[in-house]
């Protein structure tokens, strides 16, 4: 998706310095900073203090609110400041090197983005969109009780929407027209601030550390001992629920996450996925009426017969045989395996996978 | 003779005369191939082809049982999967009778348990009813049945109107002009539809998930496509979509108009419907019909609620979805079967073709690759068949002079022995 996250100068639309100070990460605000002709040196001098304590302050609000959002308030600080010091704090939290703290400042600038993306006319909102390449128009449209101001592209859409896990979010659940999904402005300022966030996220770089001033260097130790018992662990997922009950969801191999997941939004499996994902939840110690309700949502769910092959295969049935999920090889040839990550290259059975990754992540809650 | 000497001399001779009616993919030289053989069972994977010559050579010196290659473009092809580096994938559509149950499947396809033996017809049971095999061993290999399914005409022609429903949601929802839409006979028992447009080669496991649901009809939920209870003057009323209305929405209504216009009694109660219910729909067929012109049938039926409704609609999405295989889509690392090559399993041609031709495209003429010649055959047990514009069988037990094209067919299908042949 590299292509995307480049971003576009476009010179049809306008956007204001207030709009820059608003949205720093569109190119027009860049573009502004090149001509100020403004270098990272420059901080030390004391007519710079308040924007490196801007900057200090959009990355502590990231690591300090939950949910983490960077603050706006154009009366305390002039364009000027707010335009600037959103590539400074770029800058040093690329020098922090955390993948934690990365995280979580892209999200709070992108939160900021989105709130005050909800809040604009749908020029504005067309014009922000655009300078991330999205194929977007006004529509005006009444479909049923409902109004859609907007008509996005259906492959730009799609691009945005992969981490979210709601119902009304599925392609399937949208007007869809001509490639196009017709959404409204909160909608769209939603999307947008995934497609921020990842622009942001990609702009965070740890090599520029070796090229900032020892001064700035000594800054950030401050920083960072100041945020230190602030950095908290980046929130919860889904799966992730499953720990309590002492299956580790976050040590599921990528095979058996998307069955899983599969499995969760009632999409068809096969009867290879099926027996795979049972066996390995089975395995790894889940209870057999989770395992039955994962499978309610699927189009042909039969509680009997579910029921009865789950019993099956744990051994409880028949010859009381208790059976293993399929080694990666079987997985691959069957098109289950999703791809391999770095973990899945030193090993070949999914459990495996499971237990060295569940080892691992213990570890680290402990440590 | 064996049949595989005789298949794969048949073979070897269609590829020596006809090598240039394989089709060349798009970026040859990233692409993936693979290729069975007929003695071996392992499949020869990981191989590239710098050019379309050295591909046709390759399947002339080697002749393949099956040829495929990737959807995927990779940097380099021949590298080991996690170092291939994958660049992109074609969107990929299989609609394959194997996961459509049809109604013909119990008549001519068959299982038989690798474990016990036991044979039976259609699709096979998730559990032997004799031995309890679930398909595979308790290593998690897979034991399986051997499955032998036949390409009848009824079961094409589903696959067929399948992917009729594919292509429509393609371009009417999607946007895709019929012209970037690719189709192929897969030379077996469906069709493939492939999109190789720049734009969608970069779309990741996850988007193609919402595609794949989007063109199945799944995780639909009605109330986000207008049905819903709304008060109106007072009163709460029913409200839902409309024939005409564009994506999902028009859909479930016209499926849910098909559904009416056909269920029976058993149908309705099948979905969980109150006795009283069911008798006030089947009592207003007419007027539920009629009802489709102005605002629908949704608030006219005595005793049927949202709940109630939102069972019927699930039943008319499935009219309305496009019964494509889930697995395949998703798997941008997928090899799939060369167009222009021969299938191993019918002897007949994977066969490309604009999608703007597929009401009337004719698989089981198209696909002949093997004209003229003759064969005596010993043919255990067939149902009838079409090759061309000759239909053949059914034989049990008998010997019969056929075409090569049918002979070839048949020993493919393991159904016979070929006595002789002079081609
Ligand atoms: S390599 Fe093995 S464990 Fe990893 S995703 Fe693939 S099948 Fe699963
Ligand atoms: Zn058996
Ligand atoms: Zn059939």
């Amino acid at each position: 998706m590299e292509a995307h996250s480049t971003l576009r100068l476009e010179r049809s639309g306008m956007l204001t310095l207030s709009d820059m100070a608003k949205y720093p990460f569109i190119p027009e605000a860049a573009e502004y900073i090149r001509r100020l002709d403004f270098k990272i040196e420059n901080l030390l001098e004391d007519d710079y203090a308040p924007i490196l304590s801007r900057a200090e302050k959009r990355i502590i609000d990231a690591l300090t609110t939950n949910p983490p959002k960077v603050g706006y308030n154009p009366r305390e600080y002039g364009e000027d400041i707010e335009i600037i010091s959103f590539p400074v704090a770029i800058v040093l939290v690329s020098a922090l090197a955390n993948e934690n703290v990365k995280r979580r400042y892209a999200l709070a600038e992108a939160k900021r983005a989105y709130e005050l993306l909800r809040e604009e006319n749908w020029e504005k909102v067309i014009e922000v969109a655009r300078r991330f390449g999205w194929r977007i128009r006004a529509a005006n449209e009444r479909i049923g009780s409902v109004k859609f101001d907007f008509a996005l592209n259906f492959i730009d859409y799609l691009r945005n929407i992969s981490s979210f896990h709601e119902k009304d979010w599925k392609l399937v659940n949208r007007p869809v027209l001509k490639g196009e999904v017709y959404l409204s402005k909160q909608d769209v300022a939603r999307l947008l601030q995934e497609e921020i966030q990842r622009y942001i996220e990609a702009k965070i770089d740890p090599k520029v550390r070796s090229i900032l001033p020892e001064e700035i260097l000594k800054h950030l130790e401050r920083l960072r001992q100041t945020c230190a018992e602030k950095i908290r662990e980046s929130p919860v997922e889904d799966i992730s629920s499953l720990n309590s009950i002492g299956v580790v969801g976050d040590a599921f191999p990528p095979c058996i996450r998307q069955l899983y997941e599969a499995a969760q939004s009632g999409r068809h499996i096969s009867h290879i996925g099926r027996f795979t994902l049972t066996s390995f939840l089975i395995k790894v110690g889940m209870d057999k009426n989770m395992i039955v309700d994962l499978f309610r949502k699927s189009a042909d769910f039969n509680e009997r017969m579910t029921r009865y092959q789950i019993e099956h295969i744990a051994g409880e049935r028949g010859s009381g045989t208790k059976y293993t999920p399929p080694k990666c090889d079987t997985l691959q040839t069957h098109g289950l395996c999703p791809g391999a990550n770095d973990l899945c290259k030193k090993i070949k059975h999914p459990l495996a996978y499971y237990l060295r990754s569940a080892r691992s992540l213990k570890k680290k809650f402990r440590g | 003779m064996d049949n595989q000497t005789f298949i794969r001399e048949m073979f070897s001779e269609f590829y020596n005369k006809n090598i240039d009616r394989v089709e060349i993919p798009k970026s040859i030289e990233s692409r993936e191939f693979g290729f069975t053989l007929f003695k071996e069972s392992t499949m020869i994977r990981h191989k590239g082809f710098m050019r379309a010559e050295d591909l046709k050579e390759f399947i002339k010196k080697i002749v393949p049982s099956n040829v495929y290659y990737s959807s995927a473009y990779y940097s380099m092809p021949e590298a080991k999967m996690d170092e291939k580096g994958w660049l992109g994938s074609d969107l990929f559509f299989d609609i394959d009778a194997d996961h459509i149950p049809t109604e013909c499947n119990k008549q001519h396809d068959m299982w038989i348990c690798r474990v016990c033996g036991l044979k039976g017809r259609g699709v096979p049971p998730t559990i032997c009813p004799r031995c309890g095999n679930l398909g595979f061993d308790e290593k998690g290999n897979i034991i399986g049945y051997r499955q032998e399914t036949w390409p009848c005409e009824i079961c094409l022609e589903t696959t067929r109107m399948e992917t009729i429903k594919l292509i429509d949601i393609l371009t009417s929802d999607l946007g895709f002009s019929i012209s970037e839409i690719r189709c192929a006979f897969s030379g077996h028992r469906g069709y493939h539809v492939q999109i190789e447009i720049d734009e969608v080669l970069k779309l990741d496991s996850m988007a193609r998930k919402e595609i794949i649901d989007y063109v199945t009809g799944t995780g639909i939920d009605a109330r986000f496509h207008g049905l819903e209870e709304i008060s109106h003057s007072g009163a709460r009323i029913l409200v839902g979509p409309g024939l005409h209305d564009f994506g999902w929405r028009g859909r479930i209504a016209r499926g849910t108009y098909e559904f009416l216009l056909k269920a029976t009694a058993k149908d309705l109660r099948g979905l969980g419907l109150r006795k009283e219910v069911v008798e006030n729909l089947l009592a207003n067929r007419d007027m539920i019909l009629e009802s489709w012109k102005a605002s629908g049938p949704w608030n006219m039926i005595k005793g049927l609620g949202l709940r109630g409704w939102e069972k019927i609609v699930q039943r008319g999405i499935q009219f309305q979805s496009a019964k494509v295989d889930t697995v395949v889509t998703v798997d941008i690392h997928r090899l799939i079967r060369l167009p222009g090559t021969l299938h191993g399993k019918t002897g007949l041609l994977k066969i490309s073709f604009p999608a703007s031709e597929i009401e009337t495209f004719d698989p089981l003429k198209e696909a002949v690759a093997f004209k003229g010649g003759e064969a005596r055959v010993y043919v255990e047990e067939s149902p009838e068949f079409r090759i061309g514009e000759e239909v053949f069988g059914p034989f049990k037990e008998q010997t019969v002079n056929l075409p090569i094209s049918a002979a070839v067919f048949l020993a493919c299908k393991d159904a016979g022995k070929v006595i002789s042949y002079n081609v």
